[in-house]
């Protein structure tokens, strides 16, 4: 029921917003289409940036190193993000919610404190070298830093919550009855894993895997600090460009690029992927 | 059967052991920094041959590092408020509006957040140059501003979502204008919404890295660009230390949240 004596309020209420529209138009819309706009005026008028970008192979390079990484990390994400979801949606709750502080506690631990650990986990003579050596797994320390394997392990670490926390509200949300007449209509369980449990799941995956893509593809803190200047991933050049080489036209054509494939995967996230709101 | 823990049976123990390796992995860089913060090798040996605090005093005997945390308190003190203000006005605006365009509305609000924060980054550095806004302290604001309202935003009109306006407006109906209904009705109703906009503004802001390191100077940087220009020289023991006290902030304010989300469901 309505109350049809609610007073009447003035205004649409748009007003409100103002200020907030204001500062997002000024600081937000306005300097990122200036950007832009520079990637097709400087040093002069055209699409030489561009060219240059698609054209040389040092470009082509930081473009797969991206595209590489950000798949890799995707993947193994997953991978590691679908058992431990599964568990958490069934196990105890003492135990679920211990690992779930443990989650909640690596996001929002600061981001350089997280690498700067991994840096030095993952150093010639870090920890995890020796253990292999002294386990005589290895005789030589691998290379870990430096390279596309730290930006990789560095990269799973931080995206494993961003993939975990939503397959796990999807996972909680399906009904133990589909699976219990899985088993009652003879389904093994390696069959009720796959053609039951998986396929519901699915939305779930897409849409997480999506989201640390996206996610992954923009990154500059970790790939800068772990992957060292020759493994350079998009984000980087796009710092570098603007900041050492001052090529405001380069820095803005890469800065476009990744502004299309991040918004392209994020309508295609909108259009397939959204669950209903839920805010409650 | 899949779905219920006590009748995996041996599968229970293969997702129990992910679960575990991957808590583990989760939570050995963090526990490893707090202890290597303790330890008395420059060089990062561990474990450790000794214990000792030195970190800690050469942390703390540095004008450079006290100065950087209190600029980045100041800054995410600032950009809290803001951020809780403007959110709060326009959580107002999208729930109770009665405009056209509402949701094309709110997806704009949410677009920081998406884009790759690299993209802000570089053009809010070429527009602060004109403007000569870089390195200030209004600089800073506005750039974490930026970021932050998008959370402020989801969590305030979450929680404004949940609240009957037919309240307010019975308030209004008692007698209250609609600016006392809307402060001493609506306002305590949608605190928690408040307070955990609040915390999230602020640790986005005292976290944040990429936006800081393109608006800081040399006269006035944040802890985290403090953090990495040191990381980018060498990897000293001292970085473990500033983290670990870091780890502990972040450990008191999901506390503080948890308490509060707490305060609400009771």
């Amino acid at each position: 029921m309505s109350i049809t004596l609610a007073p009447k309020r003035r205004g649409s209420g748009l007003g409100l917003a103002m200020p907030a529209i204001l500062l997002l138009l000024a600081f937000f819309v306005v300097p990122v289409a200036l950007l832009l706009l520079r990637s097709v005026t400087e040093p002069e008028p055209g699409l030489h940036n561009y060219r240059t970008l698609i054209g040389s192979a040092t470009y082509a390079k930081v473009f797969f190193n991206t595209f590489f990484v950000a798949g890799v990390v995707t993947l193994v994400t997953v991978l590691v993000a679908f058992p431990v979801a599964w568990a958490l949606a069934i196990m105890p709750q003492r135990w679920a919610s211990v690992i779930f502080a443990v989650i909640l506690l690596s996001m929002w631990t600061n981001l350089l404190a997280r690498t700067y650990a991994w840096m030095v986990l993952l150093q010639q003579t870090g920890l995890i070298n020796r253990s292999l050596m002294a386990l005589g797994i290895i005789d030589q320390p691998l290379q870990l830093t430096n390279n596309l394997i730290g930006v990789t392990i560095g990269m799973v670490y931080i995206m494993l919550p961003f993939m975990i926390l939503p397959l796990l509200g999807v996972i909680r949300k399906i009904d133990p009855a589909i699976l219990q007449a899985a088993a009652l209509c003879g389904a093994s369980k390696g069959q009720a894993l796959f053609r039951v449990l998986l396929p519901l799941a699915a939305p779930g995956i897409a849409s997480g895997g999506l989201m640390v893509f996206v996610m992954s593809l923009g990154y500059f803190v970790t790939p800068a600090l772990l992957g060292g200047t020759a493994n350079m991933m998009l984000a980087e050049m796009i710092a570098q460009q603007v900041q050492s080489l001052v090529n405001w036209g380069m820095g803005g054509a890469a800065a476009f690029i990744l502004l299309i494939v991040t918004l392209g995967l994020y309508a295609v996230q909108l259009r397939f992927f959204e669950p209903k709101p839920e805010v409650r | 059967m899949l779905l219920d823990f006590h009748k995996l049976g041996a599968w229970k123990w293969l997702l129990s052991g992910i679960c575990a390796l991957m808590t583990l992995f989760l939570l050995m860089p963090i526990l490893f920094i707090i202890a290597l913060s303790f330890g008395d090798s420059r060089w990062l040996i561990f474990p450790p041959p000794g214990w000792t605090l030195k970190w800690y005093e050469e942390l703390f005997a540095d004008p450079r590092w006290i100065g950087a945390a209190l600029t980045s308190a100041k800054i995410a003190t600032i950009v809290m408020v803001l951020s809780v203000a403007l959110g709060l006005l326009v959580s107002l605006a999208l729930v109770r509006g009665k405009f056209r365009g509402r949701a094309v509305l709110r997806a704009f609000f949410l677009t920081p957040m998406v884009l790759p924060v690299i993209i802000v980054a570089v053009a809010l550095y070429a527009a602060f140059l004109r403007l000569g806004l870089n390195g200030t302290l209004v600089g800073f604001v506005i750039a974490h501003l930026i970021v932050a309202l998008p959370f402020s935003v989801i969590t305030i009109s979450g929680a404004l979502e949940t609240f009957d306006p037919a309240i307010e407006d019975a308030a209004i109906l008692c007698g209250a204008s609609p600016w006392e209904a809307r402060f001493r009705v609506t306002l305590p109703a949608i605190s928690h919404g408040l307070f955990s906009a609040a915390i999230f503004s602020f640790l986005i802001s005292w976290d944040e890295v990429v936006l800081a390191i393109f608006m800081a100077s040399p006269g006035l940087q944040t802890l985290p660009v403090k953090v990495w220009t040191t990381l980018r020289q060498d990897l000293t023991p001292v970085i473990a230390a500033a983290s670990t006290l870091l780890v502990v902030l972040t450990v008191l304010l999901m506390i503080v949240a948890a308490l509060i989300r707490k305060g609400k469901s009771r």
